[in-house]
């Protein structure tokens, strides 16, 4: 499983949570910490940030996340530690700030932190927390990092812009699909949908576009027979994408049910094609194989952050090639993300290989 | 006043200030105590060759300011000798409805005339509130913008996470439309509404501040309801703690109907502002404590960038707690490709000038002292207001079909009706 953040480069320091402060004294004591540093730092922000986890040691990590997105995309965070199963209510606050040198020059561009230790049944307060501390005027983005629970207050998601979630850690995937459907109805505007399972896909997804890129390339997708998808064990999920998004770009359509991890789809002139799903131990999405009149394969390299990727058929032998898909960053896009979408909202690298 | 940083009151001469105040206590009814006071303040005058001027400051009920107004005026506190001055400062409400306000009036101009009253509206006084007349007739770039043409909408809040506070007994009363819209609020609006002024009078800014008030569109009953949200808090939660419900504060009547937050949108019927709605609400229990203002301009044509940008330019006015302007802007994110966000650039008064404003308080009272009634409201302007509201309080007082109460969680932003109300016109409440 990747915990939240596992994708990102961590520095090994720890990080502070910053001054704690009481709840109703937030806005005050953030206005005097830009007095004291009015000259020396310039307060920046662009998104309201907020991540929700219930994770014991949340605070601190998605802190150390904060200060890795910080550096490229100066937010206004709200990390939120919650703890609903705890009888007593309880919270605290601590306000903080994450500055980076500008590459233009000396002055400090900072992004402010508010986090929230939560217990409790006050933890049903949540859309009173978040609403309470917004930068105004700025797009709300709601990383969720647990299960959504079965009743949420309609009025957060007509205020989130974007929802994060990462489907790969859910441990009922269609029940969790249907609350976040929910969401989206309960919404006022268009929730735009992030799901770093499907994030995560990117590197394979480029690599397997590619192969089909030239123009020529074409004619191999109405002879496609098979597919073969390995991931290792907690990704079934990823693979279950990986498989809809071709079968989505090549218009397929579901024919049989999936049987002890195989299905079979059917293409616009009613071919055949046989998907199977492998469970191996490794990288979470491992070998990738398209058989048509030629082999397609895309798997991890043995070392580095790369894709190894080969076409091989009756007279071509494969000749594997080492891609670097895309720098290792996790950066925040402004468009459309997700499996309906051609570009992603956060982009995270793939775990590399070992 | 205080001797708080940013004070004119230095050290030393707030010790003098302290050592110089007298306190004289005497009951409202009691006309002989307002006699001896005229005779105390007759004797300091002597004694420390003050000139007599008199400020009086009435933060009392409705019902009180008959009595004690005749007492003044029996003792003879209500004139002014010659080469000074006796003026009277007057807290709100002023009056319930428009009928009470003239009642008001009356009696107060027994005893002052409208040249010596002074309506305070503590609003007026924030640094950002009179920034507005600077923002708009100081800076060129914004005069051709300010109109119909160009603006889209208009929207002021006020918001603030208190309940009621030990103020039932008022507030049952009054609601948030009294307490909060025809004062506070109508006074912004003027500000954010009005022509320029011949010059920076008294008079001339409330000329024209009055005719904002007067362009108004009057509700129908049938309109109140399309137009007016009114709503309860109900049990939630501030800053993360439980809250109860607005009836089952202290004081507060279990069934009461008084209203805790209000949504309105208003009409201006005038040559610049023809159909460019201004949306208000005023809600107590609502997640943040902030009074804004903000103009909603017009989006850019859709042609060059139609599926990066949606987003409208909005100009903010933050009259509370943190005093500033702000105007967001779409700007291209760094990179290879046009990607748009919108961007605020920021102005807060707190750093930008390196020391604190003012309280509001602290600068009325100096302008009353000084005779500048700029920043007070005046007497038609005070029951033009009460004209307006009271035909939303007609409608809301009817036996008959009137328009419902809503309820919303204690910490949200009101009920999903204030929501709608903008919904179906296309539009949203701003993000606070």
């Amino acid at each position: 499983m990747v915990a939240p953040g596992e994708d990102f480069d961590m520095p090994a320091e720890t990080f502070s949570l910053g001054e704690p402060v009481e709840l109703n004294a937030i806005g005050r004591a953030l206005k005097k910490l830009w007095q004291e540093g009015e000259g020396a730092m310039a307060r920046a922000s662009l998104i309201n940030l907020a991540i929700y986890s219930e994770k014991l040691g949340s605070l601190e990590r998605n802190t150390q996340i904060i200060a890795k997105i910080t550096e490229d995309h100066a937010c206004r965070a709200l990390v939120i530690g919650a703890n609903p199963k705890s009888t007593e209510n309880k919270v605290e606050a601590w306000i903080n700030a994450h500055c980076h040198v500008t590459r233009a020059g000396s002055k400090q561009i900072c992004s402010e932190q508010i986090s929230f230790s939560i217990e409790g049944p006050c933890v049903a307060f949540l859309p009173n927390t978040v609403f309470s501390h917004l930068d105004s005027d700025l797009p709300l983005y709601l990383w969720w990092q647990d299960d959504l629970p079965e009743k949420m207050d309609p009025q957060l998601w007509a205020w989130v812009d974007r929802l994060i979630f990462d489907s790969q850690t859910w441990k009922n995937f269609n029940e969790q699909m249907g609350r976040v459907e929910t969401a989206q109805q309960e919404a006022k505007q268009r929730i735009v949908l992030c799901d770093l399972n499907w994030t995560r896909l990117d590197k394979v997804r480029y690599a397997i576009a590619q192969f089909f890129d030239h123009p020529a390339s074409h004619h191999h997708f109405a002879q496609i027979e098979s597919v073969r998808v390995d991931f290792a064990p907690g990704f079934k999920s990823s693979a279950i994408l990986l498989v809809g998004w071709l079968a989505a770009q090549l218009n397929w359509k579901t024919n049989q049910q999936q049987m002890n991890g195989s299905c079979r789809f059917l293409d616009a002139n009613n071919r055949k094609i046989d998907i199977e799903l492998r469970e191996r131990s490794g990288a979470p999405i491992g070998e990738v194989a398209i058989e048509s009149s030629t082999r397609f394969c895309v798997r991890p390299a043995q070392c580095g952050d790369l894709l190894e990727i080969s076409r091989s058929g009756e007279h071509e032998s494969a000749i594997p090639q080492m891609m670097i898909v895309r720098e290792r960053r996790c950066f925040f896009s402004s468009r459309n993300v997700g499996p309906h979408n051609s570009d992603t909202g956060i982009h995270c690298s793939m775990p590399s290989c070992q | 006043m205080t001797g708080r940083r940013g004070s004119s009151l230095s050290r030393g001469s707030e010790a003098v200030h302290v050592r110089r105040r007298q306190c004289y206590q005497s009951d409202f009814a009691d006309e002989n105590g307002f006699k001896t006071l005229a005779e105390r303040l007759d004797k300091i005058d002597k004694e420390r060759g003050t000139r007599g001027n008199r400020l009086f400051y009435f933060a009392v009920g409705p019902d009180q300011f008959e009595p004690i107004l005749k007492h003044i005026k029996t003792a003879g506190l209500n004139e002014a000798k010659e080469g000074s001055w006796a003026r009277v400062i007057v807290e709100k409400p002023f009056g319930s409805d428009l009928a009470s306000a003239r009642e008001l009036n009356r009696v107060i101009h027994n005893s002052f005339s409208e040249e010596q009253t002074y309506r305070i509206d503590h609003f007026l006084g924030k640094e950002t509130a009179q920034n507005i007349l600077v923002l708009r007739f100081a800076n060129a770039i914004f005069a051709p913008l300010w109109n119909r043409r160009y603006m889209d909408h208009i929207q002021i809040t006020a918001a603030e996470t208190l309940g009621v506070e030990g103020r039932a007994g008022y507030y049952e009363g009054a609601g948030a439309l009294r307490d909060m819209v025809q004062n506070h609020l109508l006074q912004l609006l003027c500000l954010v509404a009005m022509e320029a002024p011949t010059d920076l009078s008294a008079d001339s800014i409330r000329d024209e501040k009055v005719k904002v008030v007067r362009s108004l569109r009057r509700f129908t009953a049938d309109q109140v309801a399309e137009n007016v949200v009114r709503a309860q808090y109900a049990e939630g939660a501030i800053n993360g703690k439980p809250v109860p419900d607005y009836r089952k504060e202290e004081k507060v009547d279990p069934k009461s109907m008084t209203e805790t937050f209000v949504a309105l949108k208003l009409s201006i019927d005038n040559w610049r502002f023809w159909n460019v709605p201004v949306y208000m609400r005023v809600g107590k229990r609502l997640p943040k404590s902030a009074t804004e203002i903000s103009i909603h301009f017009k989006k850019a044509p859709m042609v060059l960038f139609n599926k990066e940008t949606n987003e409208a330019n909005v100009l903010v006015i933050r009259i509370q707690p943190d005093e500033g302007i702000s105007l967001r802007i779409q700007a291209k994110m760094p990179g290879t490709s046009f990607r748009i966000e919108p961007v605020k650039m920021d102005f807060h008064y707190g750093t930008s000038f390196g020391k604190a404003s003012p309280e509001a308080y602290e600068r009325l009272l100096l302008d009353a002292m000084s005779g500048d009634a700029t920043l007070f409201a005046r007497r038609d302007e005070v029951e033009e207001a009460w004209a307006f509201i009271d035909k939303i309080e007609e409608a809301w007082a009817a036996k008959k079909n009137a328009p419902e109460l809503y309820f919303y969680p204690s910490g949200s932003w009101g009920p999903d009706q204030a929501d709608e109300l903008l919904a179906r016109d296309g539009r949203a409440w701003r993000r606070l």
